[in-house]
Parts: structure tokens; sequence; C-alpha cells
């Protein structure tokens, strides 16, 4: 599927342009800003099963790193490109700012079809990949983690090509690792965790009971389930759920445990047979209170964000609102909790993993996750105050916010020589 | 994070130092008339010591805050609970873990305020 028919980076570009100029950004900060620090190309030649060698290509962009080191996740995909990369590296610096954890912004990425390769294969490209950009990576330079067909065990290789390089073994230099080699409990779960705190925090703000809403969740795989199984362990009602086959809507309320058996069963939580059969269109449109993207980027757009009936927006997803419908929706008075606040769970239990690494002390699950409710929950005050303040929405303040903490570091550190 | 700032003092200065904390943004606070002793065995000045303890009259005020607010809390019950004579008190701050506030599931500093 084609993910974007917009240029990613012009979009990520014209995003900074009008923050700059509504927070009065100096020229020279913002003309640094408008240009990833480093962007490497690699060329990752791979013994194929069959015996050929096929060579593909390999990204690697770092954003900026005047907070700290990079960070930012690899994607394997057939679309993958420098622009891409170089966009969500730009988005990796503001989330990181947004939240406040001492991070620049980076993304990589091979293109790649991941179906289409053995584990053997993929094995050795990211091997190859580790190392054609090992000098450009590691905990104080460079930190990767998983995104887009990408896992744990994918995050274990990494670890291990580097520290084969290294001589010594450096849990610090990838995230998203199993615990076995010093993944952070919570790990897992901490994108949707984040985003059931920003629900909270919305309720409280707005005044509204959380557990007497009616919630509807596209996208059921390790954010939307785990959110939905978060939600309902608090009491909260999820009247709707879909996948990429279909949703699923039960006015009374669905039970996670029940869905994600049927998914289980049959691959899709269309399986789940309690509940009326809806499209993908449908479950947007649906009237509902939180209404939480959870699933691929551009779901809702001009077509149908005047469609779109609940009170409250939160993207867990990464650009699930395209520019056009995030205004029509601003127009409705929707509150829109954007993509850099309300999934940057992710990245701050990323960043708790490295701290554990470089220290090789490791905390329990329950110290995790209540020091990312503290994140999570002083963020998102932050970027509330910040959006009254300014009679703006949640996500002009939130890049707001972003960008004025990253040009502020640029400015004190200074230009060098 | 949030701190309990658990004190112990003379159970007449509990009305003015109630009123200062409220005015300084506590939302809420527990008391308990108690009995105690402390470094001086219960004895006060002028009394002449024994090898007897003795309890004391106190008010025990637990107040739990955000970190941000521990300061102001600390200064305002040693300025106004102070007596000028042994006895006036002890303040001790705790770390808490969380907050839950049961009727709507709200946690942390949310549940406080």
């Amino acid at each position: 599927m084609k993910r974007n028919s917009l240029n990613p980076w012009r979009m990520a570009l014209e995003q900074l342009d009008s923050v700059a100029g509504r927070i009065g950004l100096d020229p020279g900060i913002h003309k640094i800003l408008q240009h990833p620090k480093r962007q490497l190309i690699v060329s990752i030649p791979v013994r194929m099963d069959n015996g050929d060698t096929q060579v593909f290509t390999g990204f690697r962009v770092q954003h900026n790193v005047t907070r700290g080191p990079a960070k930012g996740g690899i994607r394997y995909h057939p679309d993958v490109t420098l622009d891409e990369m170089k966009a969500l590296a730009m988005l990796m610096t503001w989330k990181c700012a947004v939240v406040g954890i001492p991070y620049g912004g980076a993304k990589g990425g091979i293109i790649c079809d991941p179906p289409e390769l053995s584990s053997g294969e993929v094995e050795r490209l990211t091997r190859r990949y580790v190392s054609e950009i090992i000098s450009f990576i590691g905990p104080e330079k460079d930190i990767p983690a998983p995104d887009v067909n990408t896992n744990p065990q994918i995050m274990a290789w990494i670890m291990d090509t580097f520290s084969m390089d290294r001589g010594y073994s450096v849990p610090g230099v990838v995230t998203g690792k199993p615990t076995s080699i010093g993944g952070s409990l919570g790990r897992n779960t901490a994108t949707a965790r984040g985003v059931m705190y920003c629900i909270f925090n919305i309720a409280k703000k707005l005044g509204f009971d959380p557990l007497t809403q009616g919630y509807v969740i596209q996208g059921y795989g390790n954010v939307g389930g785990n959110l939905a199984h978060l939600l309902n362990q608090q009491g909260c009602k999820i009247i709707a759920v879909g996948d990429a086959e279909g949703g699923i809507y039960n006015k009374k309320g669905l039970e996670p445990d029940k869905v994600s058996e049927a998914m289980r069963e049959s691959g899709s939580v269309i399986g789940f047979t309690d509940a009326e059969r809806i499209t993908n269109q449908e479950l947007l449109a649906l009237d509902c209170d939180v209404l939480v993207p959870a699933a691929l980027e551009n779901q809702i757009t001009e077509q149908n964000a005047d469609k779109v009936k609940t009170k409250v927006i939160v993207e867990a997803a990464n650009g699930p609102t395209t520019p056009e419908a995030s205004g029509i929706l601003e127009d409705r008075g929707i509150f829109v909790v954007p993509d850099i606040l309300a999934n940057a769970g992710g990245a701050i239990v990323s960043y708790f993993e490295w701290v554990q690494g470089i220290q090789f002390y490791f905390w329990s699950e329950r110290e995790v996750n209540l020091k990312l409710r503290d994140i999570m929950t002083h963020a998102f005050e932050t970027v509330f105050n910040l959006s009254s303040e300014h009679k703006v929405s949640m996500r002009t303040a939130a890049y707001m916010l972003a960008v004025e903490k990253v040009a502020e570091a640029i400015k004190v550190r200074g230009l060098y020589p | 994070m949030l701190k309990k700032i658990e004190c112990f003092i003379q159970p007449f200065k509990l009305e003015e130092i109630k009123d200062a904390l409220v005015e300084a943004g506590v939302e809420g606070m527990s008391v308990t008339e108690v009995k105690g002793f402390g470094r001086q065995h219960g004895f006060i000045e002028g009394e002449r010591r024994n090898r007897k303890v003795k309890f004391r009259p106190k008010t025990k005020l637990e107040i739990v805050v955000d970190e941000e607010l521990v300061e102001k809390v600390i200064s305002d019950i040693q300025k106004l609970a102070h007596t000028g004579t042994i006895g006036s008190g002890k303040i001790f701050v705790i770390p808490v873990e969380d907050a839950l506030r049961i009727r709507t599931r709200e946690t942390g500093r949310s549940a406080l305020y």
C-alpha cells in the first residue's frame, strides 16, 4: 500500500515553517533545522538462501543531536525513501523534545519486502546493514529501535553485531530488545499506556468521566490491542475496534480478551462474531466520545473528517490525520491530541531502556510505568497550558514547545566554530 | 513526585496552620489527636526530670502534596508551629509512590488536585 501520496519531507518542512513563523524562530536556527545533520545511504549486499547475491539499499538519517544522541526506529518496507527517513527523523526530534527526553531525532530503513525474505536472510541483511552504519551509531551517538516490520529479534541482532565489533556487550546501542539481553520491562505496552494516560489527562482537563465514555480504537496491533486491554481493566467501555480486514461494533461494549482470542484464531478482529460487522470508514464515523486511530498514516482525510462524530481524537498512530483533515477537525471543535505527544510512550520507555542499559541496573515494571506516567502527564499539561494560553490547537502547541526547546538548545550551545 | 508531610505540633497551633496551608495550595489533610514524647521524654521546661517517660498531648497532621509545594508547606509549619519553648514538634517528609482517588480512578498528582 502506498503510504503517502504527498512528499513527507515537504510536509515536515511546511510544519516547521508554520511553527517558525508563530514563535518568531531565529532565521539561522530555522535554516539549521531545515537540514538533517547527517544522511547516510548504504548498499547492503546479502547472500540469499538460493546462493544469489542481492544488493539492498539502506538509510540512516540523524536530523538533530543538539539535545542528546539521536533516537529513532528502523523500518523494513518496499516504500522506504530517503525523504521519508528525513521527515520521520525530524518528527523524532520534535517527539523527544516535546516530552523532554534528552535525545535528538533519527530514522533508518531498508528498502525490502520482509514477507518475501527468510529469517536467515533478514538476519544477514540486518547484520550487514549494522556493519555499514556502525560508525554512525552507538549508545552516545544514535540509538535505533523497532519500527514497521522490525521486532525485538532484529534489535537483538543489531545489539549482537555492534557488540561483536566492540568486543564486549553493549546493550545501550539499541532499544526494544528482548528482556533477556537488557530490554526494559513495560516496553511492550508503553505506547498504549502513554495513550491511556493522555486520555485520563484529557478527561480531567475537559471535565468528563473517562469511565462512562464510549471508545473506538482503529488498529488492533501492539498499540490498539494493548490499549483496549488497559482501558477495559480501568472499567472503560470499548464500543468498536478495527483492523485491516474491517471493524466490529457493539454499543454495549466489547470484551478485549474475547476479541484477542478471536483474532488469534482467525487472524482478524472480525473473527469475533458477538458484534456488528462494520467497514473501516464506518468505524471512523461512529458516534463515540474518544476515537483512537492506532493503525496507519492518513486515515482521517479531507474526505471523511466532516463525518467523524467524536469529542476527542488521540493519535496513537503516526500521522493518522492529514493536514487538511486537521484543519477541519479543529474548526469543528474536536479535541485532538497530536501523535508526537500521544504516542511518545514508546520513545519514553526506550529512553528508560537505554538508561538501564548504560547503567546495567534494571527497574521493576511498576517503576517503569510510574515514571512513564509522570513524564506523559507533565508533557500533556505543558502542551495543554500552552494551547490555552496561545489559543491554538494541541498540535500547534506541541510543535511550538518542541521547536522552541530545540532552538533554545542550539542557541545556548552556539554555532561551531 | 508526591511527598507526605507528617508533622506533630502543639494542639493550639492547629487552626492557624490549617488556614495557612490551605492558602498555600494544600488540598487536603488528616488530623489526629495523639500522645507521644520526644527527646525530653515528655518533660516540659522548668519541670524536674526523673527517670520516667511521660506522654504529652500532640496533634498529628498528615498532608500529601506535590514535590513543588513541599518547601512552602515546611516553612509555613516551621514558622507557625514555633512556640519558643521545647516541645514545638517535628516534621517528617516521606516519599509517596502513588496516590489514587477511588471514585474517579485518577492517579498520581491528579488524584490530589
